[in-house]
């Protein structure tokens, strides 16, 4: 039986050989299809491997708690969490340490431009173990010192020529934030989004300083929980508590609590939603390439009519033509898929060099083992599957009419 | 003659069915699929950029730079000061300035509370210019007046039960930041998030209870008097602020735009969203072509002697090209026909599920005549470059070999 199988094999390829222009076709077909969707799922899976990793490292341990209010945080001034607010926060029991944040925009000056981005005030500490927590080192300089006036350190892409100023900046600059001095002391390492890589970093004093009349008016307070804790509970916890000090109703809180799951998984729906459709959206083509390949194979059977018939007559059984042009269109399909995860591979890691060179490293495919096997498996399946109908027509052929076929 | 052609083309597509079928089964998916997908990302385009339904080409807006996230203004660094609507409205060319002062806060009705934004309305004269230049017109009730000083118009959604509870009607008493104001009016329905949610004020009213600050104001709206000359008054207005706020060109912390010029950059990086889309549908087109080319070498391939007789009683290496051209461009376009009206029913169903679904005008198709001529020469033109090389091959054969071919 095995013997059989293996001439089977070697006829299927015999006669994808003689017809090669309409094999080329075939495969040409399926190769696009499967280098689109290879592609765009590479950059899906590496934008999820990007998140799980943050969550795990940033912070599994770690809340927000934000005010509500018109547009992003920080923007609105009439919604804020002040000191008592922190400090009442940080008598909860399951809270280990709470810090808030200054996020507003500001002017930076250097020589004769001036550019506008947000300037983040927070304790140094924490500063220090939120970067970590992203896996951002200070690129060149030194990080934020307790105390620190007039210092500042800004995001990676102020290192680089024409991105932010004409000319890069380096350590021992002087700029101006807003009308006053300020001395470059330090760059952080690319977060991998042009936002982030923009902003500008100094500490609670020195915000308080240069925004009098916002200090003791937070943006954002972020806080760590105790070993153990669960944090989706302490979150309703915070809510609950935080609510009844500030004598609001429920439903009418002016603030809202995250975990840092809660972030990133949010974030994360909406690049898998997004992502999703573009792949379905690729997945098109591949039921046209299916479609092509039926035609390939309807035609192979009208043509072999008589081949087909002269088999039937010498012994062959249904199941072994049903397997010969069966195995001839899943191949077709294989070739494609390989050729396609090849072509696949290239075009997303050209993407991704694009990308980062745009300043999105963020966006970054990987290429794990099963999503390579995953795609040939899938592109040998959908040959294999279109030309199911073609090799059941054929056969099912009945050898007479087959052999009287011109 | 071109009958002719046209009716062997028919006659030998016919004759092979299911490979027809197949083959336009390939173009016509590709096609519904761009065409669906070029007519929703149009709807949310209009959908989108008619939610800031500010008419006319007579209107600059100046405000405070800053990073543009929130409403206008609040990401100001330095703040637009009240003095210069008078200086403004001194410019050439300027028929009128006031000011819009933005401010969040909360508002409370039914028990309920909620926070969004209120909008000042200027008082006098100026009045009449931005009731006209918004269009703005009630449904209940009418608009403010100068002496409303606790009044409030709201926009068509406060009429729903969803943000309170139970719909705000004209005449109501609600709470904004705790003071009590009566709601005078009830805007038309507009459509638009702007318009539909909006919180209408008195200036005077919201300096004097919303703490609002009047000096720093979010937006100066500026009407010029003709709109030829927006751009000569645009630039003058520049100067004027570079001047006041002591900057140099190429420093200036304000910018000075058209709603229009604001409209259109947000449309392009739609529209560059859109074509990225786009263009992962084309791939499926593609592929479809190369169905198209499929189908036709094996048509030449099995009508080799066909051309051989034709081409031995007289036909010229031109006919048997257009015979198998008109063949694949027949392909292509009766495939477009049928994508395209796919494409339409898929678009248009889906709005229509859109609107049951999520109840808003969002998810709109707006399918034009535009696009349905260029899909339809789009996939006859498909169907014959990819018919291309095949037709060549067929006219390049060699009479006494096509006749001595088995099949």
């Amino acid at each position: 039986m095995k013997l059989i199988k293996l001439d089977e094999i070697k006829y299927s390829l015999k006669n994808l050989k003689n017809r090669k222009l309409r094999s080329f076709l075939s495969v040409l077909s399926i190769l696009i299809g499967i280098t689109a969707v290879f592609a765009l799922v590479s950059f899906g899976m590496g934008i999820q491997a990007y998140m799980d990793e943050l969550g795990e490292q940033a912070g599994v341990d770690k809340l927000y708690v934000q005010p509500k209010g018109a547009g992003m945080p920080g923007m609105d001034e009439n919604f804020y969490l002040t000191q008592d607010d922190i400090d009442f926060v940080a008598k909860i029991k399951g809270v280990d340490d709470i810090t808030g944040m200054y996020f507003k925009s500001g002017e930076l000056r250097f020589r004769d431009q001036v550019k506008y981005y947000f300037v983040i005030g927070m304790d140094v500490k924490e500063l220090e173990f939120l970067m970590e927590g992203f896996n951002i080192d200070i690129e060149k300089g030194r990080d934020l010192k307790k105390g620190d006036m007039n210092k500042v350190v800004l995001g990676y892409n102020y290192l680089l020529e024409k991105r932010i100023f004409d000319k890069p900046l380096k350590v021992g600059d002087k700029v101006e934030l807003n009308g006053e001095d300020f001395e470059v002391v330090g760059f952080y390492s690319e977060v991998g989004n042009p936002a982030d890589d923009a902003q500008i970093y100094v500490t609670l004093e020195a915000f308080e300083e240069l925004y009098p009349e916002n200090a003791g008016q937070f943006s954002y307070v972020m806080l760590s929980a105790e070993k153990g804790v669960d944090t989706g509970e302490l979150a309703d916890k915070i809510t609950d508590k935080l609510r009844k000090f500030k004598d609001q109703e429920e439903g009418e809180e002016d603030f809202f609590v995250q975990t840092f799951e809660d972030i990133i998984e949010t974030f994360g729906s909406i690049i898998t939603i997004l992502n999703g459709i573009l792949i379905l959206i690729a997945l098109i083509s591949l039921i046209v390439a299916s479609v092509n390949i039926m035609n390939t194979m309807y035609t192979a059977v009208l043509e072999r009519t008589k081949e087909i018939g002269i088999m039937k007559a010498v012994g062959a059984r249904n199941s072994n033509i049903l397997f010969v042009f069966v195995f001839e269109s899943g191949f077709l399909g294989m070739v494609g898929g390989i050729l396609g995860v090849g072509l696949g591979f290239t075009v997303a890691s050209i993407g991704g060099a694009v990308a980062a060179g745009a300043g999105y490293s963020l966006l970054k495919p990987i290429f794990p083992w099963y999503l390579i096997i995953g795609c040939i498996l899938f592109s040998f399946l959908v040959g294999a599957l279109s030309g199911l109908m073609p090799a059941i027509r054929a056969s099912k052929q009945k050898p007479v009419d087959s052999l009287r076929y011109e | 003659m071109f009958a002719d052609y046209l009716r062997i083309a028919i006659r030998s597509l016919v004759k092979r069915k299911m490979r027809t079928y197949l083959t336009m089964i390939g173009i016509f998916i590709g096609i519904a699929a761009v065409v669906s997908l070029i007519g929703l990302g149009q709807g949310l385009r209009i959908a989108i950029t008619s939610q800031f339904g500010i008419l006319g080409t007579d209107i600059l807006s100046v405000q405070a730079s800053g990073t543009s996230f929130g409403p206008p203004g609040s990401g100001a660094v330095t703040p637009i000061t009240k003095d210069l609507i008078d200086k403004i409205e001194k410019i050439n060319g300027v028929d009128i300035a006031f000011a819009r002062y933005i401010e969040s806060g909360t508002m409370e009705f039914n028990d309920e509370q909620a926070i969004g934004l209120a909008v000042s309305v200027p008082e006098g004269d100026k009045r009449k210019i931005i009731e006209k230049m918004l269009n703005l017109k009630t449904e209940q009730g009418r608009l403010l007046r100068d002496d409303d000083t606790k009044g409030v118009v709201l926009g068509n959604d406060f009429k729903k039960d969803d943000t309170f509870g139970r719909g705000i009607s004209s005449g109501d008493k609600i709470l904004l930041n705790d003071i009590e104001f009566r709601v005078v009016g009830i805007l038309e329905k507009k459509g638009s998030f702007m318009f539909d949610q909006s919180v209408l004020v008195n200036e005077q009213s919201m300096i004097d209870f919303l703490e609002t600050d009047e000096d720093e104001v979010d937006i100066i709206a500026v009407k010029v008097k003709n709109e030829r000359e927006i751009d000569a008054v645009k630039e003058r207005i520049e100067k004027l602020l570079r001047k006041e706020r002591d900057v140099d060109i190429g420093e200036e912390d304000f910018e000075v735009q058209s709603p229009q010029a604001m409209l259109e950059s947000l449309d392009s990086a739609l529209f560059a969203v859109q074509l990225f889309i786009t263009i992962i549908a084309l791939i499926s087109l593609l592929v479809g072509g190369i169905g198209i080319m499929n189908t036709m070498y094996t048509a030449v391939l099995e009508r080799t002697k066909e051309i051989g007789i034709m081409k031995s009683i007289g036909a010229r290496n031109r006919t048997i090209f257009t015979l198998f051209f008109i063949e694949s461009g027949l392909l292509g376009m009766v495939g477009g026909i049928i994508g395209i009206i796919l494409g339409m029913i898929f678009a248009y169903g889906l709005a229509a599920i859109g609107r049951l679904v999520l109840g808003a005008d969002l998810i709109q198709a707006s399918i034009g005549f535009n696009l349905i001529i260029g899909a339809l020469a789009f996939s006859f033109v498909l169907g014959t470059i990819f018919g291309v090389l095949p037709a060549i091959r067929a006219s390049k054969l060699n009479p006494v070999d096509s006749l001595r071919a088995t099949k």
